[in-house]
């Protein structure tokens, strides 16, 4: 794995007028590393994007690649190549031509840049097609131009914003992990921009979860999932997401509309919280929160089932069928240890 | 109305508007060819003996129109190359720069082309007597480039507009830098536009008559000028002034047909924004 592109930013933020995008934004991101900025749109992971690709210049603050400072460097010294979401192919060009662009601009020659482009146009599957024109092309052979377009040059990172988001369904799982495979085998510092948090857990070694212009939490997947930050990581990361639950915590336990259930830890005071719990770790109990079946969703190989418990709303997803039908009340209930504490007032986690 | 019926009714619609249009430069066409005893004929004759001698004497006669022509030429295209290294630039710059007042000076632009030309003759003599610049080219070019450059402007800056800004930055980080991003990438694309451009300013410098009549003179005179060696007090020679417009409208139809695949394309491309695959 190369040794090159890693990457710090330091307090850096982004006004536009009166709006501020980007609030104090630090990060740190290794060299090989695939890292992940997830978040809503207008989270500002897009903003952080382009400020790491010098497209945008910044309010305030400091960006480094490899330790040196290119705040004010200009895109094309940066040595990053990106991958657009709407992949800006040249259109009056052929393919070949797309992809050799950036090495014809640096006055490589003829025969350097035909070997560069058929190696990279063959490393993502498009060799047979270099003397078409992007117009010809369907989205997803487009697509891969573009990723041949970044990867001929050889940059120290890649920056690619949403990449997968024009594909459909059964295309974006395909490329999702030859995209995978492609940046293991090259070992570039890959970062992604993306609001699709199940994209984000399959490709990302660490993820920066973006939220109102801040970053709330950067971790592996399994951390994020495992312990999110804040509740707003925990409603947005998990699909279906997380039941998030207002409680009352006493001592050992806590009180969820009356019914007790055991605490993960002990609190001195009692608190006003909201429990979050993942919808496959609810348990069916005689005990418990009462609900009443409201809706089925049967998938398959598990199944989602929709509750009702006094006005709220609640989803457990268990493997394979369920013999509950709507209507039935029943008990839920969890493993103390599955679940999430959060302050009720600033949204931060407890446990 | 079924659907031959409505066939019928386009073509028949179309033919006569067709033939409104055509009807006069057809008119002038043989007409160049008549005599001018023929000319005067009545009614009118359809079937002649067709003589060349009407482009003989307008091009090698007495009053030769050839001069005027090299005229027309060397105004027209030096007004037409201005235009376009000044336009191309400044479309660019407005289709891609947010600075205050943009809207209005785009506005500006426009405006300046609803100024009647009549009203801009006298200041413009005035301008040009004192630069001493009366009957030369230059001065001629450049009062040309004041109603050229703002309709080539506002008409570029539309296609400008169509091109994604996030091409350039793509070629920015390819490390093209500013200029070859918009020299490789974005002025191929426009290249219908600037060819539809390029037409548009040499028709309308070619064809300008009001403003070379006041003020070029002996030695500048376009041949919309020269055109009137065939009309005195005496007589009018209707089969030269004839033969003198076949002449004069060769090059413009000699740049239409060159030029016509980019019209056509350029025209609807630039109408409907992102109409259509380029």
């Amino acid at each position: 794995m190369s040794a090159r592109g890693s990457v710090k930013m330091e307090k850096v933020s982004k006004r536009h007028g009166e709006t501020t995008v980007l609030h104090s934004v630090n990060l740190e991101i290794k060299a090989g590393e695939f890292f992940v900025l997830l978040g809503p749109s207008g989270s500002g992971k897009t903003t952080t994007l382009r400020i790491l690709a010098g497209l945008e210049p910044v309010s305030g603050g400091q960006v480094w690649i490899d330790g040196e400072d290119v705040t004010f460097t200009e895109p094309g010294a940066r040595d990053v190549a990106m991958v657009f979401q709407s992949y800006a192919l040249y259109p009056h060009m052929t393919v070949a031509q797309n992809i050799g662009f950036p090495l014809k601009m640096v006055g490589q020659s003829q025969q350097a840049i035909a070997e560069a482009v058929n190696e990279a146009a063959k490393r993502v599957g498009i060799a047979h097609l270099l003397s078409r024109r992007p117009g010809q092309l369907s989205g997803g052979q487009q697509q891969r131009v573009a990723l041949a377009r970044a990867i001929v040059r050889h940059p120290r990172i890649f920056l690619l914003d949403e990449p997968l988001s024009n594909l459909d369904a059964k295309l974006r799982l395909e490329t999702r992990l030859e995209l995978h495979q492609l940046q293991r085998e090259l070992g570039v510092t890959t970062v992604y921009v993306t609001h699709d948090q199940e994209e984000a857990m399959t490709l990302a070694d660490r993820i920066a979860v973006f939220m109102e212009g801040e970053i709330v939490q950067v971790g592996t997947p399994r951390d994020i999932f495992g312990e999110p930050s804040t509740m707003e990581v925990a409603g947005f990361i998990g699909t279906p997401p997380m039941n998030l639950i207002p409680a009352q915590w006493t001592e050992n336990t806590i009180d969820i509309q009356g019914s007790t259930h055991q605490a993960p830890m002990f609190s001195s005071q009692s608190k006003d919280i909201t429990v979050g719990i993942r919808p496959n770790d609810f348990r069916l109990t005689l005990h418990g929160i009462s609900a009443r079946v409201l809706h089925i969703e049967d998938l398959g190989d598990n199944t989602i089932i929709n509750f009702e418990a006094n006005t709220l709303r609640l989803k457990l997803k268990m493997e394979g069928l369920t013999n509950l039908r709507e209507g039935e009340e029943v008990h839920l209930s969890f493993d103390p240890k599955s679940a999430h504490l959060f302050d009720r007032q600033n949204g931060k986690r407890l446990n | 109305m079924n659907r031959f019926g409505r066939q019928v009714t386009l073509y028949a619609v179309s033919g006569l508007l067709v033939s409104v249009w055509a009807f006069p430069v057809l008119w002038a066409f043989l007409t160049s060819f008549k005599t001018e005893r023929d000319v005067l004929a009545y009614p009118p004759m359809f079937f002649f003996t067709p003589t060349l001698s009407n482009y003989k004497e307008v091009l090698f006669g007495t009053s030769s129109i050839l001069p005027n022509l090299w005229s027309s030429l060397v105004v027209t295209c030096s007004a037409t190359f201005f235009t376009l290294c000044l336009a191309i630039p400044a479309a660019y710059a407005l289709a891609r720069l947010r600075y205050p007042f943009r809207r209005a000076s785009g506005f500006y632009i426009l405006a300046t082309q609803m100024l009647p030309p009549v009203g801009l003759v006298i200041p413009y003599y005035l301008t040009l007597q004192r630069f001493g610049w009366l009957d030369t080219y230059s001065g001629l070019v450049i009062i040309y480039l004041t109603f050229s450059l703002p309709f080539a402007i506002w008409l570029l800056v539309s296609y400008f507009e169509d091109i994604p800004y996030e091409m350039e930055e793509a070629a920015l980080l390819d490390r093209a830098g500013r200029w070859r991003a918009l020299w490789f990438i974005v002025l191929p694309q426009v290249g219908g536009g600037i060819a539809v451009t390029t037409v548009f300013v040499f028709l309308n410098a070619w064809n300008e008559f009001m403003f070379a009549v006041v003020l070029g003179g002996n030695r500048v005179r376009p041949v919309t000028v020269a055109m009137f060696n065939f009309i005195s007090v005496e007589q009018t020679q209707w089969a030269k002034v004839a033969a003198g417009s076949m002449v004069a409208m060769a090059p413009v139809i000699l740049l239409g047909l060159l030029a016509q695949r980019h019209i056509v394309k350029g025209l609807t491309v630039g109408a409907v924004k992102g109409g259509g695959r380029r």
